[in-house]
Order: structure tokens, then sequence, then C-alpha cells
């Protein structure tokens, strides 16, 4: 369960301060999809480094299952992020000089997992997302977008983490590769009982979620 | 793969790159490992001169020029408080006097010849001035005069017969018989294997000098015909004979460093002010190995510079690779990395990077070192030549000849430096690549841990 209570993060730029989240409370249970939606500037972008221990809350709660993740201090933070959470980024975000493996690889890499285990997770990760074995050695410039966000996706998954956050997933792709994604992240949700919190423009794809919010300037206006 | 194998693919990540900065460095390094190598080779030269000079000093009576000179003895007493001065540890006595046939039974071992007799023209043992008929009225030679010069028998009195100076500097082994023992005032001397074959003398051998019966303990050689025609006696026993008591004729004071040469040889000239000439080859030997200095200077100097233009060169290199990477960064750290794992990866990367530079420095420094000296070692001892070869001078015989031939060897040896390529090299190198890199990472391993994850969602 993702439960968020009373969470506000305020910038300062220059003089006067910026209300990027405005006491936001919500919750997502554990395996549904969440999306969230809104204009651009609405803190959609603010809300997810938020989930995902990017950046420390002004005041609020965020509790992934029973721990309240604004209380990590830094080294349990990196812990947190590297165990907890998996992210899907709009541009995939893929090391450039790695293969697709090697990608799925890094944040077992992280969590000290021993090279064997990683090796066979990323390969089960990859076939998992539907990347053929000769795509698995090639590195991100020769993978198509939509097999880009496959590695990206499985990179998410590698620590089977309780919350994926994923930040336009579909952004970059054609509406059929973007479906196609969507729907893997969905059946993911529901095989590895994972939650996913999704900033998404596509209203088609917000409506095929389990639940959508709705932010404007900060606030959460509708569930 | 861990965080050192990625650091070092990441190297390679742009080729063009990697290879000018590669070059670059390896210049940089290059002429880093030059000038250590240049710079030991300078220092082994220097401290081989100073060796080869000794911690010794010389002091003869102000005036003195071996039996040519004149001015005061010097006296037991002023050198007793020499041998109190700080950081002398020996000083070695000697008193020369000369046996003619006038004060003693031996004949010269020396055969006057041609450069001899040259002397004998005007003066010295032997020489007879002709009578007034010789002369005409105004005193001038009228017929040619046959003069005949034999020259004496150099009799030498000293407190210390382990020290070369007494054989003229030259190596000594005993034909037969023993030293003497010089703090006794003893009627006994050792002889020359030269003085001892012409005189018939051996070992037990006695002779006149002085009007005293000598008793020959010991015969020696010292490869050397003229010191071979010499003979030796206490101090004691030469000052009491040849009625010079407490006299001394000249003085080697030696020092427990070639370092500390200087200093007591200042300490002696204020002791002694301008009764005598105090001289040490510490002068010349400095003006001598000024060049060498100023070589060791340029080189050190140098030498930083290489090492900071290489640590530049790297970190304005990692800096920018780190802000061209912050993205990157961003999502390691989201994806759980840790500052300190991306640090690691970025320092690996630097070290491959140095290491690389490295090899092409290695190459470039073991070809360069040689020349470098050379040319270094070149340019700067021309200006110093004048200086080196005109050095204060010697009291004593030869002693100005000697210098000049000391100064101009001196340069000739100082100007033939080797630098040695050895293996050590390689551990400078990678000493310095080590510095390199440290340093060329610190600030970019600072703007890693500046970035935040958050930052990288922003830009999204």
């Amino acid at each position: 369960m993702l439960q968020v209570t009373n969470l506000k993060k305020v910038f300062k730029s220059g003089d006067t301060n910026v209300t990027a989240v405005n006491d936001i409370s919500f919750s997502v249970p554990d395996g549904q999809f969440a999306s969230v939606i809104g204009k651009s500037g609405s803190g959609k972008s603010t809300l997810l480094s938020l989930l995902g221990a990017l950046d420390k809350p002004t005041s609020g709660q965020i509790m992934v299952g029973k721990q309240d993740i604004t209380k990590l201090h830094d080294h349990a933070l990196i812990t947190y992020r590297g165990t907890k959470i998996g992210f899907v980024f709009q541009n995939y975000n893929l090391v450039p000089n790695l293969t697709a493996l090697e990608n799925v690889m890094l944040p077992l890499e992280f969590a000290k997992v021993p090279k064997k285990k990683r090796q066979a997770r990323a390969k089960e990760l990859l076939d998992q997302v539907g990347l053929q074995d000769d795509k698995q050695q090639r590195k991100p410039g020769r993978l198509s977008g939509g097999e880009q966000q496959r590695v990206a996706i499985a990179r998410a998954l590698a620590n089977k983490p309780q919350l994926i956050l994923a930040d336009e997933p579909t952004g970059n792709l054609d509406s059929q590769t973007g479906k196609m994604i969507f729907d893997l992240l969905h059946s993911l949700a529901r095989t590895e009982r994972t939650t996913i919190v999704a900033v998404t423009h596509d209203l088609s794809i917000a409506g095929k979620t389990d639940v959508t919010f709705k932010l404007r300037d900060g606030k959460l206006i509708s569930k | 793969m861990n965080v050192i194998t990625r650091g070092i693919r990441n190297a390679f990540r742009n080729g063009v790159r990697t290879f000018s900065i590669i070059i670059i460095l390896g210049l940089s390094l290059g002429l880093a490992l030059a000038m250590v190598v240049a710079r030991q080779a300078v220092q082994d030269k220097i401290s081989s001169v100073k060796s080869s000079i000794g911690n010794t000093i010389t002091i003869s009576p102000a005036g003195a020029q071996g039996f040519q000179g004149g001015g005061e003895p010097l006296t037991t007493d002023q050198l007793t408080k020499i041998a109190a001065t700080a950081n002398v540890i020996k000083v070695t006595e000697t008193l020369n006097d000369r046996l003619t046939t006038d004060n003693t039974s031996l004949v010269s071992a020396i055969e006057p010849g041609t450069l001899g007799n040259r002397r004998g023209r005007d003066s010295g043992v032997g020489f007879v001035p002709p009578d007034a008929a010789d002369r005409g009225g105004n005193g001038t030679n009228q017929r040619q005069i046959t003069r005949t010069f034999t020259p004496p028998v150099i009799v030498t009195g000293t407190n210390d017969l382990s020290d070369q100076s007494v054989y003229g500097g030259n190596k000594v082994t005993f034909t037969s018989g023993q030293p003497l023992d010089t703090s006794k005032d003893e009627d006994k001397a050792i002889v020359g294997t030269a003085l001892a074959t012409k005189n018939n003398l051996s070992v037990g051998s006695t002779f006149t000098a002085y009007g005293k019966s000598v008793t020959v303990t010991g015969i020696y050689d010292t490869g050397n015909t003229f010191s071979n025609a010499g003979l030796i006696m206490s101090l004691p026993a030469l000052q009491r004979l040849s009625a010079q008591p407490g006299s001394i004729t000249s003085a080697l004071v030696t020092v427990n460093s070639i370092d500390n040469v200087d200093s007591a040889t200042s300490a002696i000239k204020t002791e002694l002010g301008d009764k005598a000439d105090v001289v040490s080859n510490q002068d010349t030997a400095k003006q001598a190995i000024a060049p060498l200095e100023n070589v060791k200077t340029i080189s050190l100097y140098s030498l930083v510079g290489a090492v900071i233009a290489g640590a530049v060169i790297i970190l304005l290199t990692m800096v920018m690779i780190v802000r061209e990477r912050r993205r990157e960064i961003g999502v390691m750290k989201a994806i759980g990395a840790s500052n300190l794992t991306i640090m690691f990866q970025f320092i690996s990367e630097a070290i491959t990077l140095t290491a690389l530079g490295l090899i092409v420095g290695l190459v470039i420094g073991a070809s360069a070192a040689n020349p470098i000296a050379k040319i270094l070692v070149n340019n700067s001892s021309g200006s110093n030549t004048a200086q080196t070869v005109s050095g204060p001078q010697f009291a004593g015989r030869g002693g100005q000849r000697g210098l000049r031939a000391f100064g101009n060897n001196s340069l000739a040896s100082a100007k033939n430096i080797k630098a040695k390529v050895g293996l050590n090299i390689l551990s400078y190198g990678i000493g310095t690549a080590l510095i390199i890199a440290i340093i060329g990472s610190a600030l970019p391993a600072f703007l890693i841990s500046k970035i935040r994850p958050a930052e990288v969602m922003r830009a999204e």
C-alpha cells in the first residue's frame, strides 16, 4: 500500500516560494496501477520525485508499506531507492555504453547481488518483457524506442520493487508501441503485485489504469 | 561488471577524445618523468663532485709558497684552537724542512737534471755566487760559470702518518719496518724507497741529521719518485732537531661532513685572521656545481609544472565528462547507486586515462630524459664557465695551476651527465600518475556528490 498524507513541497525561486505540491493525500493499494495526469507545471514530476525519495518533501508523510520514507536518512534512502522503487523514464535513460543485459544488471549490482544471480535475473526479466536473446547483448543505441523502454521496465523490476514510478513511459513512443508498453506495465502490476504510479498526458492510457489522480497547480483536484 | 571495469570501459566511450587526452597527458607525464630522471642524474653528479672534493681544509702560513715563499709559520697553540673548532674532527700538522750537505749525511735521491740545474742558475742550495774576478766592473758576468745544484732531502715532521697528504697525497705501503709513533720525540725516521736505495739504508740503519744520529724504523713506497726521496719524522722530533719549536708549516683540517666545510672554513679564518691562508675546495666545488644546482631548480619547477598541467588536464576532462553525464549520474542514483560508488567509477575512469597517458609518458620520458638533461646542463653551465675556472687561490706549490685544472676538470666532469632510465622511472611514473588522477578526480567527485537525482527528473 502506498499512502500519501498531506504532502507538500515548496521550492524557493528567487525571493518567492513556489508550492509545487500542495497538501496532497491519496493511497494506492498493492498491485494497482495508478496514473497521474495534469498540465505541464501541475506538479506531476515533483510528486513522482517525492514518491521515489529523489527529493524531500517540505511536510507530509509517504508510507510505502509500513515505512515512512520521509524519515529515512541518506544511506537508508539509497537502499530504499535501490530495492523498493523502480523508475521508468520517458527518455528511457539507459547507460549508453552498456548492453541491455548490463543495464538491467546495474540495480542488482548496486544492491550487491552476486554476479551469477544478477545475470540470471536480468536475462529472466528481459525474456519477460519480450526482448529477444540477440538484442539483449545490444547497446541501447542499436535498439528501437520500444525496445529501450522494455529494457528500462526490466531494469525497474530488477530488485522486485514494491513500487514502480513511471514518468511519461509512453511519451516518446508511437501509439501502438505505447499501448504495448502500457499493457506490459499493467500485466506486471498484476503478476508481480507491484504498485505502479505513472505520470502521463495520454488520457486514453490514464483511462485504462485502476485509479487516476488529476493535478492542477500542485493540488489534487480529482481521483 | 563492477564499478572499476565500468569506469575503465567508460574511458573509451569517446574514442577521439580519449586519444587526444592520452596524448596530451602522455606529453605532460613524459616531461615530468624526464625532469625526474634529469634531476636524479644531476643530483648524482653533484654528490659525486662533492665526494671527490672531500671534506678537508688546508691551512698555510700567509705568504707561504712552498720553499719559495715567506711568512711566519703557524704555531701549535693556533692549531690546538683550530682542533677545538666545531665540526673539526682531525688536524694533521706538518713541518717541512730541507736537509742539505751542511746538516746531513744523506745524499739526495733526486738527480738535479736539466730542470734542477735551471733552478740552480741564480739561487738555491749549492749555488755559489761568482766572485768579483768573475764579474766586470759593472757586476755583469764576463765569462761562463759552471754551477752545480744539489737537490736537498725533504724532511717532513707530522703528527699523523695515516694521512695521505703527508706522502704528497699518494697511497703508501711499507716495504719493510713499520710506521713511527708520531707522538714521541725520538730520533727515528721512516724513509722513502728511493732515498733508502741511494744511501744504502735499511731498517735499523742510522744516518746523521742536524748533528744527531737518526735510526731508520721503516721504508715506505708511495709510487712517486719525489715522495720516495723524502723522509718522515715525528713532529716533536723534527721541531726539536730543526730548532723550530712549536712551528708548523701547514695543516690539513678534516671536517665531519662536506656540508660543514663552509662553516668550519669561516670559523678557522676568523680564528687565524690574516696570519694564514685557509683554503678549501668547497668554493671551487660550489662554482663547478652551480650550473647543476640551476638545472636541479629548473627541473624541479618543470616537474611541478608538468604534474600540475597533467592534473589540470585530467581535472578539466573529468569535470567536462561529469557535466556531460549529469543525467546518467542522476539515473544511477535513482536506481540505487551511492555517491561513493559513482565516485569510484569516475576515479577509475580518470586512473585509466592517466595510466594510458603514463604508458605514452614513459616512452617519451625515457627517450627525452638524456637529451633534456644535456641541453639543460649545457645551457646552464655556459654562463658559468668563466667563474668556474677562476676560483680562490691555493697556497703552496702548484696551487693555482692545480686549482685551475681542478676547476676545468670539475666543469668538464659536471657537464658529463648521463641520465639513467631505470625501473625506478616506472615507480615515479605510477606515483605521478596517481597524484594526477587523484587531484584530477577530486573536483569531479565533489560535483558528483552534489548532483541530485530529482534534478534529473525535472529535466525530463
